[in-house]
């Protein structure tokens, strides 16, 4: 096995201690963008927090999911804790995918953010709008709830790309050792 | 996956979002008040959120002049045809000024409500994130003397209620909203009364309504609706908006007007908070 150097390690940190400063100042700008104006926004912190917890342990994923939650309840006016325990369970369940089916694909990050955003939109359509039985209701899932998931999806495009540009200049990457690398060899040559 | 679910880490993050609903659950019996620590976070983001909101507004202004520019046009060629006919009643206008401004000193509302105890002049921050019902948050809060269920006005009429209020911060729900309920009269007449209730529609044009009218009244389109003050949330008398139309409510029983609010909910840039007023119910919730 390969033996990581004293230097080597303390980059490897100080690279990890930055990424986590880009990933919260990315969060924070995405909470100023929804925050600000009139128009109807994005729920930008649903993908941010997805695409982290994509390249991240499960106990970071949550704490980082929980941030994100909390942001969107103050942004929205929601409950506190409401979206922070949506988007760390999501948060959890998109760690585990990736860490044991997933590839870190472009794709596959698209499809679960389509999937986590749509439910996150319906419950708040579910809990905040339908359960009061107000007149007109379901006009607010398809004029409001609908194309707020729509953006969220089109805007996820451009939350991946900051994310993966963090990724690719502070994510530590998975040495292999020649050892590792010739019996990976093997194997794919006996099948 | 099966080692996951039987290990520590598994038990520990379902402390974790166990603790989170805790959070969740303690937020409901704050009443009204924001968690200290959303409260801190409001006080540390107000001027990123401030300056964010500016730009945003700004690029909003631009974007909507570009992706509009033919109908500004066609607009300004009109507008230009009616500044020959304005200034021919600018003469006529000269004189009436004097008398307008009489006039607004009248409905002055600090002159009219005395008893009325306002914050200073509170600058809109943001609108809440694609709240259909134009929810909105000012840069004052508890430590300016807000406590939830505090009527927000502006000069030309009423706009909402406080409902979340941290240090520095507060959200107004606004009356375009069906979750607050304001009683309300007619100025002309005090029989014609109901209650003013925003619903989903009515909240798409940035209108609101005048519900469980009686049958016999006579409202019409013109007449300005205010505060009965029956509840001691709101001060009597405020004014609320002008009825735009009047018509038989669906059930039949009873009638409906539809209300354009005296202020344009969906350009608001400062407001007041009423902090007490004479009549004001301490502990209620009329919405």
């Amino acid at each position: 096995m390969r033996i990581r150097s004293t230097r080597e390690q303390r980059i490897r940190g100080f690279k990890s201690v930055l990424r986590w400063i880009l990933y919260y100042a990315v969060i924070f700008l995405c909470f100023l963008i929804m925050t600000s104006g009139t128009w109807m926004k994005p729920i930008l912190l649903v993908p941010a927090a997805i695409a982290i917890a994509a390249n991240s342990g499960q106990y970071s994923s949550a704490f980082t999911g929980a941030v994100c939650g909390f942001l969107i309840d103050i942004a929205c006016g929601k409950l506190t804790g409401y979206n922070a325990v949506l988007l760390a369970f999501f948060s959890i369940i998109v760690s585990l995918l990736y860490e044991y089916y997933l590839r870190s694909k472009f794709v596959n990050y698209i499809v679960i953010t389509a999937v986590v955003s749509y439910i996150q939109c319906w419950l708040d359509y579910k809990f905040y709008y339908e359960m009061w039985e107000y007149e007109n209701v379901e006009r607010i899932f398809s004029q409001i709830s609908m194309k707020v998931w729509a953006i969220t999806i089109i805007a996820s495009v451009f939350v991946y790309l900051v994310i993966e540009l963090i990724n690719r200049f502070f994510l530590p990457k998975d040495h292999i050792t020649i050892e590792e690398a010739v019996n990976t060899a093997i194997r794919s040559e006996r099948k | 996956m099966r080692d996951f679910v039987k290990s520590t880490k598994f038990k520990v993050l379902l402390g974790f979002l166990a603790f989170l609903i805790g959070i969740m659950v303690y937020s409901v019996t704050k009443g009204g008040y924001s968690l200290s620590g959303v409260s801190l976070f409001n006080t540390v983001s107000k001027p990123f959120r401030t300056v964010s909101n500016s730009i945003s507004r700004n690029m909003e202004g631009t974007l909507d002049r570009l992706a509009h520019s033919d109908e500004y046009y066609e607009e300004n060629q009109r507008l230009k045809e009616e500044i020959g006919e304005l200034n021919r009643r600018l003469t006529e206008y000269e004189a009436l000024k004097t008398e307008v401004e009489e006039l607004r000193e009248l409905v002055s509302i600090k002159q009219e409500h005395e008893d009325f105890e306002y914050t200073q002049a509170c600058a809109v921050i943001g609108y809440v994130t694609n709240d259909p019902f134009m929810a909105f948050t000012i840069d004052k809060g508890k430590e300016e003397g807000i406590t939830p269920n505090c009527p927000v006005v502006t000069a030309e009429g009423l706009v909402g209620i406080t409902v979340d209020v941290s240090d520095h911060m507060t959200t107004v729900r606004t009356i375009l909203s069906p979750d607050l309920s304001v009683a309300a009269v007619s100025s002309k007449n005090s029989k014609d009364m109901g209650i003013v209730e925003g619903d989903i529609l009515s909240a798409e044009k940035g209108i609101t309504r005048l519900i469980h009218i009686d049958k016999n009244n006579k409202l019409k389109a013109g007449d300005l609706i205010v505060t009965s003050g029956t509840s001691g949330l709101f001060p009597k008398d405020y004014s609320i908006g002008k009825v735009k139309s009047v018509s038989r409510d669906s059930n039949g029983l009873s009638d409906c007007a539809v209300i354009e609010p005296c202020s344009d909910i969906s350009r608001l840039s400062s407001v007041y908070v009423i902090t007490d007023f004479t009549g004001k119910r301490e502990e209620g919730n009329e919405n």
